[in-house]
Parts: structure tokens; sequence; C-alpha cells
């Protein structure tokens, strides 16, 4: 306990400064939201980097959740869908009846270029295609991975805070 | 001769009629038969105890009957209480026995035994000399022990549980025996009016012997810690209608020696000496209650779990009658009254719920084959009858309200409570710590029955036999519903009973007057207290249908969405992912991690080729009784060296033994010499 104290002496705070207010165009199905948004991350077949940027983004450094986001467990408490790597068979229908659970309205988020486009592992005999292929896709974040404040853009985006 | 006597008679006659029977009727017949007499064995078992209670008596003396002593009957209102009781048992035993014994149980031997076993659960709270008592509860362990081996031929457990049965209830009767004993022998004479008057002229000290004795005696019946130890095992092992008797009637008797001697034969020295007999017996009933519910709750054998619970419950009991003592020789009879009249209805109430929970235990076991909760789920498809009775009885034994247990409970809490002003630096410790032990047994019982009913009957079958069950006979059912209806007559006007038991509670613990009064509505004469269960329990309905309208009219309003169940996304979920009985008692396991101490094993094989690789991972967890283990072991590790050192003396040659016996004479010779 006093380690732990301690240790938050130390340290400090780490996290960036907040960024003002967000100015710029949000997709439209996002404006029934309001400011808070509930988001699922699915993992369809990812290397884990752009999962080690996600939660970055949600860390202490970029703490997205200030700006009204905030991961859930399931696709039923969500308004957003997170979706990372290139879609693999296996992960295909699961990917579908997630985006079927999630109430509508609902947006689709793909992170990283594999989830864009395949990336490096376009035609690869284990991938079915882009998240695009196989759920509506509304916004998209590049990068291989993404940097976490590319990720935090998006979120804003969608939150619009 | 009143309706007691001729009762009492009837109930004998049956009885022995139905065992002669039993033997002589060819088998088609014999379940029917068997059942048949014990039922009506009981009923007029329980019409007696019914007459008693409401004021009928008999006396018999049949001084030839027996060698020495002779037999000697008295039916006064405290017998009359568990004789109804007992009785009641019976009949919904009986019936369900039809049904139930024609598959496996209904050998010569068995069947012949069980009304016997029923008429010595009659005889004990009938007899009135220490002679008769010993005779009636001898002849109940042996019919019992009988009855636990039915199954020995099938199964290899029976024969273990038969073994810790017959060794513990006979050193429980050693105890008894000497006990009364060293009473009979201060008193002159073996019947109880001796007794009562010798109690006066006792010492302290004798006294205390006499009464520690006889409560370890009583208190191994009625499986109170620590001795306690053979009746989760031979509970379970006896058929399932036999399991209902002796957990529902037979424990109970255990606390009818302990109420008889301690209030009834010491009742006249129970003024100030004797207040730490009673706070042992409320400190073994409190430890016994929590200790019982926890190993229930984390027992995954369905009729292992019931049987805990009668180690808990019997606990709750002695919770009473231990602080209806403390009050009593604090001089404070009304609220001894008080608190004897809610352990005498909670020993009414678990006959009740217990009775129903074994039988629908038994008609799963007899279903499926198996009473292991994490191999049984589903039951509510093939079998709703019996998914419902034991639904009812798990809500009758948790003490929520519509519940039977709850309002004995409630009466227990209050008496305690309220008898905080009594003074004493003990009795001002004690009896908060026994208020917490009831609350926390009454929450552990909860999710112990959550446990068996949710993993038990509900979600999806974990095994082809239990995906496979179907409905019991209709003398199951019916033996089930009998027990039911019971159950729900005592919760909701117990009103009916009460007014018999509170009187009966109110001559025993001298306060003279009813402990409760009312109709409806309960009002405790003693302390400020009223409760009506039957309103509670319609203002509880009536408050569920409400919710449900309005959260309808909500949902109505809204537009609806039809969609997947959610799985994960990964297909139809299947049993293997259900909670189990140990994956549900789990949680509760962690907090209550060194009092249980569950011993976990971890075998990790790895590859021949590499130690990254991991062949297979067996993982074992058991939940021991630690009391057994600290306990018993060593004394059983004791008794088996000795033994081994035993049988040098024995090697064999006959010479050896003539000497013995010579040199035995002569010692004995000797001493006597000495000594005269």
């Amino acid at each position: 306990m006093l380690r732990l104290w301690r240790k938050i002496r130390a340290v400090g705070r780490v996290a960036e400064p907040a960024l003002p207010a967000w100015t710029g165009e949000r997709p439209a199905a996002a404006a029934g939201l309001g400011g808070s948004v509930q988001i699922r991350h699915v993992d369809a077949g990812s290397c884990n980097g752009c999962e080690v940027e996600i939660g970055s983004a949600f860390g202490p450094v970029h703490d997205v959740e200030r700006y009204g986001a905030r991961l859930v467990a399931s696709p039923r408490h969500a308004d957003a869908l997170l979706v990372t790597g290139p879609v693999t068979r296996n992960m295909a229908e699961p990917l579908r009846r997630t985006y079927e659970a999630v109430p509508a309205p609902k947006l689709v988020v793909a992170v990283g270029d594999c989830a864009r486009d395949c990336g490096v592992f376009a035609g690869a005999y284990g991938v079915v295609g882009a998240v695009s292929d196989v759920v509506p896709v509304d916004m998209e974040v590049a990068g291989c991975p993404p940097r976490p404040e590319a990720i935090v853009a998006a979120v804003r985006k969608l939150t619009g805070r | 001769m009143n309706l007691a006597q001729s009762g009492f008679g009837v109930a004998l006659t049956i009885g022995a009629l139905t065992a002669v029977l039993a033997v002589a009727v060819p088998v088609r017949l014999r379940a029917a038969v068997t059942g048949a007499g014990t039922a009506l064995t009981g009923a007029a078992g329980a019409a007696t105890g019914v007459a008693a209670v409401l004021g009928q008596s008999f006396t018999l003396a049949l001084p030839g009957l027996l060698p020495l002593s002779g037999v000697s009957l008295v039916l006064d209102p405290l017998g009359g209480v568990f004789l109804a009781v007992t009785g009641g048992v019976a009949v919904a035993a009986g019936i369900y026995g039809i049904g139930y014994a024609r598959h496996g149980g209904d050998a010569r031997l068995v069947s012949a035994v069980l009304p016997l076993f029923v008429m010595a659960m009659l005889v004990v709270p009938v007899a009135a000399s220490v002679g008769t008592l010993l005779v009636g509860w001898e002849l109940m362990a042996l019919t019992s022990l009988l009855l636990v081996l039915t199954e020995h031929r099938r199964r290899e457990e029976v024969a273990e549980a038969g073994r810790w049965y017959a060794v513990m209830t006979h050193l429980g009767l050693v105890a008894v025996l000497i006990g009364l004993m060293i009473f009979a022998g201060h008193a002159g004479g073996d019947s109880f009016a001796a007794l009562r008057a010798a109690a006066r002229h006792m010492s302290p000290t004798v006294a205390g012997v006499v009464f520690v004795l006889v409560l370890a005696g009583f208190g191994s019946k009625a499986g109170i810690l620590p001795l306690h130890a053979w009746l989760p095992r031979a509970h379970p092992e006896a058929p399932s209608h036999v399991s209902a008797l002796m957990s529902a009637a037979m424990v109970n008797l255990g606390v009818y020696g302990i109420v008889r001697v301690g209030f009834d034969l010491f009742g006249g020295v129970a003024a100030g000496g004797t207040r730490w007999w009673w706070l042992l017996v409320l400190l073994l009933g409190a430890a016994s209650a929590v200790y019982g519910i926890l190993q229930a709750a984390m027992s995954t054998d369905l009729k292992r779990l019931l049987g805990y619970s009668t180690t808990e419950n019997m606990g709750l009991v002695l919770v009473g009658v231990g602080a209806a003592g403390l009050f009593a020789s604090s001089g404070n009879r009304a609220l001894a009254g008080l608190a004897l009249a809610a352990a005498l209805l909670h020993v009414i109430n678990h006959a009740g719920f217990k009775t129903l929970l074994f039988l629908a235990a038994g008609s799963v076991l007899h279903a499926t084959g198996t009473r292991d909760l994490d191999a049984l789920g589903g039951l509510r498809a093939g079998m709703p009858a019996t998914t419902a009775a034991f639904g009812w009885g798990g809500l009758a034994a948790s003490a929520l309200p519509p519940g039977t247990a709850f309002v004995s409970e409630w009466l227990l809490v209050q008496a305690l409570i309220h008898g905080l002003p009594t003074a004493g630096a003990a009795t001002a410790i004690v009896l908060p710590v026994a208020v917490a032990a009831v609350a926390l047994t009454a929450g552990l019982a909860v999710a112990t029955f959550v446990k068996a009913f949710g993993v038990g009957f509900l979600a999806r079958p974990r095994s082809d036999a239990a995906a496979r069950a179907s409905e019991s006979s209709p003398a199951m059912l019916a033996g089930m519903g009998l027990a039911g209806v019971a159950c729900a007559v005592l919760a909701l006007v117990p009103t009916v009973v009460l007014s018999g038991v509170g009187r009966v509670a109110g001559v025993v613990a001298g306060s003279g007057g009813r402990a409760v009064t009312g109709v409806v509505t309960l009002q405790l004469t003693a302390i400020a207290g009223t409760l009506s269960p039957l309103l509670l329990t319609l203002a509880l309905l009536a408050a569920m249908v409400v919710v449900l309208g309005v959260v309808r009219a909500v949902a109505a309003r809204r537009a609806r969405r039809v969609a997947r169940l959610w799985d994960c996304g990964a297909g139809p979920l299947s049993a293997r992912m259900e909670y189990t009985a140990t994956s549900f008692a789990e949680p509760l396991q962690r907090v209550f991690d060194d009092v249980v101490a569950p011993e976990t094993d971890v075998d990790v094989t790895h590859h021949e080729e590499s130690r990254y690789l991991v062949a297979a991972v067996e993982y074992r967890r058991r939940v021991p009784d630690r009391i057994e283990r600290r306990l018993y072991q060593p004394v059983l590790a004791a008794i088996g060296f000795w033994g081994q050192v035993g049988r040098r003396l024995a090697p064999g040659s006959v010479h050896r033994y003539l000497g013995y016996g010579f040199y035995a004479v002569i010692v004995l010779l000797i001493v006597l010499t000495v000594t005269r």
C-alpha cells in the first residue's frame, strides 16, 4: 500500500494534456449517440500490434476515456465496434454475429492496415478479406500499426468531444 | 382408553403386522404392503402425537416385558411433538416407498425392517424409564443400520458408510448409557419420575458429568459437531425414503433426548448452577450450523449436501435449545419458552422440508442413477413435478419469506436479540455471536440451495443420463406432494402448529403460558413482535405481479428487435459452458479458504522431447471435512497402531491363551482380596 503511494508520488502525472474540443466532421450515425460511445473491440485475426496500440490509447498516457469513450465486454452494451486484423476464416462468422448483436445505431471502425485491405496478409489462405468485405465499415484508421494518436483521433470523431 | 392410547396401540400393531406381512407376502406385493403399512403406522403415530400435544396422555407399565427394568411408557406433550413429527415423516416416506422400493430395495429383510424402524422411533419419545429409552434407542440404531446397508451389494461405499454409522451410533449409545446409568445410580431407580426427584439432590459436578455424557450421545445422533462424521456418509447411502426418515425424523430424537434430560429430568436444578451446560449447547449448535452449511455449500453430491444441511438445521435447533436453557437458568422463563418454541418449530419445519428434499433427491437418483450435481442439470424438462418439489423444498430450507425455515429462524433471532438484557458477561458475548451465526447460516443456506436447484435442475443436462431422465411414479410423486403441502401449511399458517408447540414449550421451559398467539399474525407474548407469514407472502406475490406488469407495459411501448441469443459469436452454447456445482461454490470456497482448507493438485506432464511443450495437465480439487481429518484420523491411526501391537498378544498358541485366562483369574482374586 505504501509502495503504491510512493510510486504514485514519484511518477506524478503522465497523461498528455487534454486536447481542445473536437470541431471536425462526424459520421452521421455517430450524431445519434450524443457524447458517449461504448466500444466493443473485436480481434478478427490481428497480429496484436494494433491491440497494443489500442491498449495504449486507452491507457493512462493518451487516456481516450476522458473524451467519452469506453471499452465494454459485450456487443449488447456497445455502440461501436473496433475491428482489427484481416478477417480470418474462423472469425468471419463471429464478426458478422457480433455486428448483428450491436443495437442500432451502430458504427464500425476498422483499425490498422490489415483491417482496411488485409495488409501483408492479402491473399493468404486463411484470410477471407478485409473487414469491409464482411461487415459495413464507417471509418478507417491507417497504419501498421496505427499510432495511438490516430486511434484517439478516430474515437474523438465518434464522440465529438 | 383415550385417543392417544388407542392411537399408539394401533401404530405399534400395524407396524408389527406390516413387518410380519413383509416377510410373508410375495415379492410383487411387498413394496406396496410395506409402504402402506409404514404410512399407516406413521399416521397413527402422528394422530397420537397431535392428541398428546392437545392435552391427552397415557401411562403404561409392562414390568414383565423386558428383564430387569420392564417397559414403562408415558406420553406427554413434549414426546407428543416428536411423535407427531416422526409419524408425519413416516407417512410421506411410506407412500413414497411404494413406488421407490419396487426398484431394488424390496428385499425381504429391508422391507420388514422399515416398519420396525418407524416403530422404534415412535417408542423413544414415549419411553418413561432409562431401560425403555435405551432399548428403543438401540432398536432404532440397529434397524436404521440395516436399512443403510440395503444397497451394500451394489456399491462399495455403502459398507464403509455402514461401518462409520455402526461405530459412531454405538459410541453414542455408550455415552448415553453411562450418563443415564450414573443418573439412575444416584436416583436408585430407572424411571424418569425417580430421576426427576433425585435431580434436586445431585451434586453439580455429577450432574454436569451426566449432562455432558448425555449431550455427547444424543448430540452425535443429531449430527452435532464434532460427532457429525457419520451423518453425511450414512444418510446419502441409504435408500432415499430411508434417508428422509433418518434425516427428518431420527436426528430429531437427539434433540428430544437433550431437551428431555436437560429441561425435564434436570428441570429442578436448572436455576443458576447449570448455565455453562446451555452455553455449551448453544456454542456447539452455532458451530454446527455454520460448519454444516459451509460443507453443504462445498458439496457436489446432492444427498451429501442434504446430509450436511441436516447438521446445519440441528445446529440451529440446538442454538434455540441452548438459548432457552440460558434464559431459564437466569430466570427469564417467558423468553425461554419463546426460544424453545422456535427450536421445536424448527424441528417440525426441518422435518417437512428435509423429507421433501430427500424424496425429490431420491427421484433424481432413481431417474438418472447419479447424485453428482456436476453430472445433472436440465431435469426441468423431463421431471417437472420433481423439479417443482425440490425448488419448493429448497425455498423452504433457505430461510426466505415464503419458506418454512423463515418463520422459525425469525422467532429464534427474536428470542436471541431480546435475550441480551439477560445478565451475565458470557451471555452478553455469546448471544450476539449466535445471532451472527444464524444470519450467516441463513445466507449460506440460500447460496447452497440456489446451487443445488440451479445446477441440478435448470440449464442444460450435463450427461446423457440427465438428458434421458423421466418423471417418477405416481406413488413417489404423492409422497413428495404430501411433504410439499405440509411445507406450504407450515410456511403460510404456522400458527396451526405454533399454538400447540408454543404451549408445549411453555410447559417444558416452565413459563406456563403460550409463547406465541394469533391466528393469521403471530404475536409474541414475551416481547413486542409480530409477523404474518401469510400476509407477507401475499404482499410479495402482489409486488412481483406489479413489477412484472410495469415491466411488460414499459416494454410494450418500445420497438422490439428479434436478435440471436448472444453466445460470444462462437456457435451454440454447450453444457460444458455452464456453471457446475464446483465452479458455483468456488467464490465461496475462496472466502472461507482458511476454514474449509481445500486441497488442490496440479500435475503437468511435459513432452519427452521438450520441457516447453505440455502433454497433459491434470487438476484435482477436494474439499475434505477438516474436522474429520484433524480429529478422527489421529484417533483412527492410534486405534490401528494399538491393534497392530495387540496382535502380538495373540500368536495362535493355545497354551498362551490358557495362560492369559489363568493369570487374569489370579489378578482378579488378588484385587478382590485387597479391596474387600
